[in-house]
């Protein structure tokens, strides 16, 4: 509950107008949870992210400007909460999906099989850096890129939750 | 164009006493057009009955659900008006004025968190709230039972629809939340326009050409009005929370109470627009008489601050550099798509109506 009043504090100071550091301050507490159909439910901080194994892409955005986003592979996150991939990644596994929710309630789908390095060359990565710097407010801390896509539809901003789960149909 | 989702038989149950009403028996068949999809919401153990739909009705048009024997879900969530009441704010039974803006209730078995900051996971969950608030109907759910079970003919509809005249606050917003998903507002212009029934006229083609462009097309020089990220699709909602840059400084923090993230301060849950011509004012706070102020806020009223949806920072560069400053032909061919939605149908829908005024022909 403290952690709670302490970024509803940190918000006012950005009312207030000081909101570089804080700003900084609420990226840094922010977190994605990796749950569902994993073995070790993960909550990632930025500093977490910074630990992993790491990977940048060169993309253009919708204004054609190119810009450097560096993250970790979804693979890798997956791969590190116990989920099926890799070898694991067979039978009634094929069925699973990743559903990745924004803050705003967006989400989108990808199935663990075009995420697996295995399966695919693509290489969807949860991205906390633009240029070297963190994401600007409203489109991170942590945003989903995946180069390549013709559409952006599925580079989520803002994500707060990665979950694996079975489709049941 | 419908579905239907559940092939039944029913039966026509009379009732045990006299006086005692004749209702249909079975599953109740939500109709609906197949381009609003299936993420639809009905707890498993609440399933849809014609019986349970009467007796949620009656209870929707109920004011002896109220501490003054007064005020039911129908006052603030009138039919004629697309179930909300005309209101900024609504009075309860102590003439204490709600918090927010009464929403509208078309097509929300399509929602799955209720309240403009979704903090109720489902409709069961929702009417709790206004059937038990000091400052709304304010009658504890145990003291509205105790008073169906000796008005007629509740005990009877209790029995019929959940197997045992026991009243309970949980039988009472089941039966509620089950006429409630039966709301579907589907038969405006637009969607006779997306059946392939109605040519929209020139200013309402414009005005949909607008409302569902890109309102950032760099380097091209045509500027949308970008509505469609958050109002698109048949439905005309997503189930989405944005802070709409209504304010500079949000008083209500919105979701940031649901979630307690700094990011959720001032973000709403975004209301379908089907019928949004007849749910004036407008907003959480319904600080907006017309819609014209609510394409003007759109347009050229963006406020910046923390929390202000990444949607809406984006707008067209310009002398001021933020909003999309429409044309005024442009703010008219959205109005007119607007009125597109308006479903009267749906408003004069006999299903909907008060079950407790007799038809006098």
């Amino acid at each position: 509950m403290m952690r709670l009043y302490g970024v509803a504090g940190c918000f006012f100071f950005l009312l207030a107008g000081l909101s570089t550091a804080n700003a900084q301050q609420a990226a840094e507490q922010a977190t994605v949870s990796v749950q569902g159909e994993v073995q070790h439910p993960l909550t990632l901080a930025v500093a977490d992210l910074a630990k992993m194994k790491r990977v940048e892409a060169t993309v253009k955005d919708r204004a054609g400007d190119t810009h450097v986003y560096s993250g970790v592979p979804l693979a890798e996150i997956l791969s590190q909460a116990g989920a099926t991939m890799g070898k694991d990644l067979r039978g009634e596994n094929m069925t699973k999906y990743l559903l990745v929710k924004s803050g705003d309630g967006y989400s989108v789908v990808f199935s663990l099989a075009e995420l697996d390095s295995s399966f695919s060359d693509k290489l969807v990565f949860l991205a906390d850096q633009v240029d070297g710097k963190p994401l600007p407010q409203g489109r991170g801390p942590f945003r989903i890129i995946a180069p390549g896509e013709k559409k952006p539809a599925r580079w989520i901003w803002e994500v707060r939750t990665l979950t694996v789960a079975f489709a049941k149909e | 164009m419908g579905m239907a989702l559940v092939a039944c038989a029913w039966v026509m149950i009379a009732g045990d006493r006299p006086g005692d009403p004749v209702i249909e028996k079975g599953p109740y068949t939500l109709v609906y057009p197949a381009n609003f999809g299936n993420r639809i919401y009905i707890p498993a153990t609440n399933p849809l009955t014609k019986e349970g739909v009467y007796l949620g009705r009656l209870l929707f048009y109920e004011p002896l659900l109220s501490a003054n024997d007064k005020i039911s879900c129908a006052s603030c969530h009138q039919q004629k008006k697309a179930f909300t009441d005309g209101r900024s704010f609504s009075p309860g039974v102590d003439q204490s004025l709600t918090t927010r803006n009464a929403m509208t209730l078309a097509n929300l078995l399509w929602v799955k968190n209720l309240f403009w900051d979704g903090r109720a996971a489902s409709l069961e969950e929702q009417a709790v709230t206004p059937l038990t608030a000091p400052h709304e109907m304010g009658r504890s759910l145990e003291a509205s039972a105790h008073k169906l079970s000796h008005t007629a003919p509740y005990p009877f509809l209790f029995k019929e629809v959940f197997g045992s005249d026991t009243i309970s606050g949980e039988r009472i917003v089941k039966a509620i939340a089950q006429f409630e998903r039966t709301l579907i507002s589907a038969n405006s212009r637009y969607d006779q326009y997306l059946q392939g029934s109605y040519q929209p006229r020139p200013e309402e083609a414009a005005g949909m050409a607008l409302f569902n462009s890109e309102s950032q097309l760099p380097g091209s020089g045509r500027r949308g009005a970008g509505c469609a990220h958050c109002h698109g699709g048949p439905k005309t909602f997503n189930e989405l929370y944005h802070n709409n840059g209504l304010d500079s400084l949000p008083k209500d923090p919105g979701r940031e109470t649901v979630t307690g993230i700094a990011a959720d301060w001032g973000r709403f849950r975004m209301p379908t627009l089907r019928n949004i011509a007849l749910t004036a004012p407008y907003m959480h706070d319904g600080r907006f008489k017309t819609l014209e102020e609510v394409i003007d806020h759109y347009s050229e009223h963006i406020e910046q601050s923390p929390s202000l949806s990444a949607l809406l920072q984006n707008t067209p560069k310009d002398i001021t550099g933020r909003g999309l400053h429409l044309t005024a032909a442009g703010k008219k061919n959205i109005l007119s798509f607007l009125n597109m939605l308006t479903d009267s149908t749906f408003i004069n829908d006999p299903r909907f109506s008060d079950p407790h005024i007799k038809q006098v022909n």
